[in-house]
C-alpha cells in the first residue's frame, strides 16, 4: 500500500508537471505575439501543484503506518 | 516499540538537568529577548517603509525608470533577491553530501542548512514581491501567465515553490524522530512534537524507512538545486539586449556563487548555535574544516569565472562593454568591484593556508564565511545594477542609481525576520539534531 499510493503520487505529480510545461504552457511556441500567454491559464500553477504532489509523496512514504 | 531517549547531558558542551529540554528549548534568557526585541523592531521600521512604498508607489525608493530616467529599475531588492535565493542552497548541499557521499561529520549542522534553505527561500520570495509596484497583481498573474519560455517561469516555479516544498518535506522528514523523542517530555510543547511526530516510533525499521527517503529526496532535490540557481543566472544571462549580462557564464556563476554565500552563511549561523545552544560538543572543528574545504572548492571555482569574465568583457570589448567595463574596474563601481575581489581572495588565501597547513580554526573559518558573504553580495549587485546604468545601447545617457532608506530599511526587515524566524524556531525545536544515544 505504501509504495503503491507513493508510486502514484510521483506518477501523477511528475504527469501534472510534463503536462503544463509541454501541453498548456506552449513551450514550442515562441515567435508569435499569439504565443505570450499559455494556451491554459494556470498552466504554471498545474506544475506547481505537480511538484506538491510529487514531494508530498515522501512525507506520505515516510508517515505511513500501514494497515493491521 | 519504545522511543529513543533524549540525552540527559551534553556531551562537553555543557550540562542540561533532567527534565529541561536539550539546546535551551523553552528557556527565554535576558539575550534572547533583547535579540527578539531588536529583530522585531528592525521588522516592524521595514514594515512601515514597505507600507509607504505600497501606499506611494516605487517613487519613495531610488528606483527609477532607465533611459530617460537615468535610473535603474532593479536595484536593491532584486540584488538580494538574488543573495537570498543564492543562500538556499547550503541546506540541500550538506544535506545531499550527508546522504548520498556519507559525510557524517557535518550530521550536527545538517538541520541548521536546511532551515537556512527554507527561511532565505521565503525572504528571497518576499524580496522580489517588495520591487513589485502590485505583488498582489503578481501573485495571482504568475500562477495563470507564467510560461515556460520565460525563465521566470523557472524562477517562480522551480526555485520559490519547487525549491521551497521540497525543502520543507525534507526538513519535516528529518526531524520526526526528534519530535518523537521530545514528545516523550512533559513540556509546553508537547502537543506540537505529538504532532509533528505523527505517529514515529523510533525502530530499526522506522530509521531504515527515513535514510531512503532522505536519500532520494536529497538525490531528487540536487538537479532541482541546479536548475533553480541556473534559471535565477538565465533571468540576466539570456537578456541579449543588456550589456554585462547575456553570457553562458551566467547560469554555471550563479550556481558557483550560491554555494559561496550559503555555505558562507552556513559556516556563520553555525558558529552562533553552538555558543547561544550549548552544543560546543556536537557541532566540533571537525564539521567547520569540512565546510571550510567545500567552500574554498566553490570560491576557487568562482574566481576562475571571474577571471574569465574579466578577460572576455576587456578583452575586445564593444562601445557598451567598453563602458560597462570602465565604470566597473576603474569608474563608479570600481571601490565596490575591487572590495569584492579584495574579500574573495582573502577569503580563499585564508581557506588555502588552513588547508596546507591542515590547522583549522572555527575563527578563520567563520571569518571567511563573513569575506565571502560580503564579496557575494557586492558581487549580486554589480551584476544587477551597472548593466543598467552604463553602456546604453541606445543614445542615453549615462545612469546612476542609489538606494535610498526604503530600500535599505525593507533589506534590512527582511534580515531581522530571517533572524526572528532561526531564532523562533531554536526556540521551539533542536535546530542540532538529537544524537542517537540508542539502537532500539
Amino acid at each position: 500500500m505504501r509504495r503503491y499510493v507513493t508510486t502514484i503520487m510521483i506518477v501523477a505529480g511528475l504527469g501534472l508537471m510534463i503536462l503544463s510545461y509541454t501541453a498548456m504552457a506552449t513551450p514550442q511556441c515562441n515567435t508569435s505575439v499569439a504565443c505570450s500567454n499559455p494556451k491554459v491559464s494556470f498552466a504554471a500553477g498545474v506544475f506547481i501543484l505537480g511538484i506538491v504532489i510529487a514531494f508530498s509523496s515522501a512525507v506520505f512514504y515516510s508517515v505511513y503506518k500501514g494497515t493491521k | 516499540m519504545t522511543a529513543g531517549t533524549i540525552p540527559t547531558t551534553e556531551p562537553k558542551g555543557g550540562h542540561q538537568s533532567t527534565g529541561e529540554l536539550p539546546q535551551k528549548i523553552g528557556q527565554l534568557s535576558p539575550s534572547w529577548i533583547v535579540f527578539f526585541v531588536a529583530m522585531l523592531a528592525v521588522t516592524a521600521v521595514g514594515f512601515y517603509a514597505y507600507l509607504l512604498q505600497v501606499n506611494n508607489g516605487l517613487i519613495v525608493t531610488g528606483l527609477r525608470g532607465l533611459g530617460t530616467m537615468a535610473g535603474a529599475t532593479w536595484g536593491l531588492y532584486v540584488a538580494y533577491y538574488v543573495y537570498f535565493i543564492g543562500v538556499s542552497f547550503a541546506g540541500i548541499t550538506v544535506a545531499a553530501l550527508i546522504r548520498i557521499f556519507r559525510i557524517e561529520k557535518l550530521e550536527p549542522v545538517a538541520r541548521i542548512g536546511e532551515l537556512l534553505t527554507v527561511v532565505s527561500l521565503i525572504l528571497g520570495a518576499l524580496a522580489i514581491m517588495a520591487d513589485l509596484e502590485h505583488p498582489w497583481r503578481a501573485i495571482v498573474n504568475l500562477f495563470k501567465y507564467g510560461r515556460p519560455q520565460s525563465p521566470f517561469f523557472g524562477t517562480f516555479t522551480m526555485v520559490i515553490a519547487g525549491y521551497l516544498f521540497a525543502s520543507l518535506v525534507y526538513l519535516y522528514v528529518t526531524s520526526r524522530r526528534d519530535a518523537a523523542l521530545l514528545a516523550e517530555r512533559d513540556s509546553r510543547f508537547k502537543r506540537l512534537y505529538r504532532f509533528l511526530a505523527a505517529g514515529y516510533t523510533d525502530t530499526r525499521a522506522q530509521r531504515r524507512l527515513d535514510r531512503r527517503v532522505t536519500f532520494w529526496l536529497a538525490i531528487t532535490i540536487l538537479p532541482l538545486l541546479v536548475i533553480a540557481h541556473s534559471t535565477v543566472g538565465f533571468v540576466f544571462g539570456l537578456q541579449a539586449g543588456r550589456p554585462g549580462w547575456f553570457g553562458a557564464l551566467q547560469a554555471p556563476g550563479f550556481v558557483v556563487l550560491a554555494g559561496v554565500s550559503g555555505i558562507g552563511n552556513l559556516i556563520m549561523l553555525a558558529a552562533i548555535v553552538r555558543s547561544a545552544t550549548r552544543t560546543k560538543g556536537r557541532i566540533t572543528i571537525d564539521a567547520f574544516s569540512w565546510l571550510g574545504k567545500l567552500l574554498l572548492g566553490l570560491l576557487i571555482t568562482y574566481l576562475y569565472f571571474t577571471a574569465v569574465e574579466i578577460l572576455t568583457i576587456t578583452y575586445q570589448p564593444g562601445a557598451s562593454e567598453l563602458t560597462l567595463s570602465e565604470a566597473l574596474l576603474s569608474g563608479t563601481y570600481a571601490w565596490i568591484f575591487w572590495g569584492a575581489i579584495a574579500s574573495l581572495v582573502i577569503a580563499a588565501v585564508l581557506l588555502i593556508w588552513q588547508a596546507l597547513t591542515r590547522r583549522w580554526s572555527i575563527g578563520l573559518v567563520v571569518a571567511t564565511g563573513v569575506l565571502v558573504n560580503i564579496g557575494a553580495v557586492a558581487k549580486r549587485y554589480l551584476i544587477v545594477v551597472p548593466s543598467q546604468t552604463h553602456g546604453q545601447l541606445l543614445p542615453y545617457s549615462t545612469g546612476t542609481y542609489t538606494p535610498n532608506w526604503v530600500e535599505w530599511a525593507i533589506v534590512f526587515g527582511l534580515f531581522a525576520l530571517g533572524a526572528l524566524m532561526i531564532g523562533v524556531f531554536m526556540k521551539i525545536f533542536p535546530i542540532v539534531p538529537l544524537e542517537e544515544t540508542d539502537t532500539p
